[in-house]
């Protein structure tokens, strides 16, 4: 009898223990992804750091989504549909032109360079 | 072609390109229409607590977000209240405020709305609202111009 209500107790402290770390783990999810969201009224700061009214407006209502069972990815594709890609720190879209397009006129340079020099040391 | 123009000139080709394609995806995204949320229809009107007529509103009307512990909502209301005389429809919603201040504010400084939705956030979240005040003109469903910050005559006059 004693031995079974240990193993009652012992199951109903696992369940207390996994029930809080899946619980913590949601929260740590939320802030690490507050973090990546831009306070639209503040300077540089995430709705994480920022006390604004839309910052915490935003933090509310991405908690409501994120507890009726959306994911945080489903989330910010919503995000950024309604207050479009500056809302966010990690823009979805790739940036290779951005990136890109200084090597390619570095590149472009480099050849005309090249070709200049051949050219005057034929001559 | 001189054989040492071929490569600069495929790369300007390519830069082009490059440009074109994002010129191109930058008009599609304002280009793009948004509609009024129909969480504005959704919500019961503070005062007779019915959903808003959309039928009733006619083509043109106009949303306002608006809070009392706004100062800058506060400067607007005179227009509002001269669109108001116009004829025009001013859907007011009220954003995170306390039910006694909002009363206390309309009761002192009048009423130009023609409904007043009260709101938690989450029609302010799906209207893309940054702050207080915002106004949206809307026609046939459509958000035709959005004022962020307080409204001036220039903003209103081609409606009065």
């Amino acid at each position: 009898m004693k031995i079974s209500s240990n193993i009652y107790k012992l199951i109903i402290i696992f369940i207390t223990i996994h029930v809080s770390a899946i619980s913590f783990a949601g929260v740590n999810e939320l802030s690490d992804y507050f973090k990546t969201i831009r306070c639209l009224v503040c300077e540089g700061q995430s709705i994480q750091e920022s006390d604004t009214e839309f910052a915490i407006n935003l933090k509310e209502q991405i908690q409501k989504k994120y507890n009726s069972g959306m994911t945080v990815n489903e989330i910010d594709v919503e995000l950024v549909k309604i207050y479009g890609e500056e809302i966010s720190f990690n823009p979805q879209k790739n940036h290779y032109l951005l990136w890109g397009t200084p090597l390619i006129i570095l590149f472009i340079i480099f050849i005309f360079i090249r070709n200049k020099i051949k050219f005057f040391k034929k001559t | 072609m001189k054989k040492n123009l071929i490569i600069p000139v495929m790369g300007v080709v390519v830069l082009a390109v490059c440009v074109l394609f994002y010129l191109n995806q930058t008009t599609d995204r304002n280009n793009k229409q948004e509609e009024i949320s129909n969480l504005v229809f959704e919500t019961p009107d503070f005062y007779d607590n019915e959903f808003i007529d959309e039928k009733a509103m006619g083509e043109f009307y106009v949303v306002n977000f608006f809070a009392s512990w706004c100062k800058p909502c506060l400067a607007e209301h005179p227009l509002l209240m001269e669109m108001k005389k116009q004829g025009i429809k001013i859907i007011g919603v009220n954003f995170r405020d306390d039910e006694e201040n909002f009363k206390e504010w309309i009761k002192e400084h009048g009423n130009p709305f023609e409904h007043i939705l009260r709101d938690d956030g989450t029609i302010a979240y799906e209207m893309g609202l940054i702050g207080v005040p915002e106004t949206y003109f809307i026609k046939n469903k459509i958000i035709q111009k959005k004022i962020q910050g307080p409204l001036f005559y220039e903003d209103i006059e081609q409606y009065l």
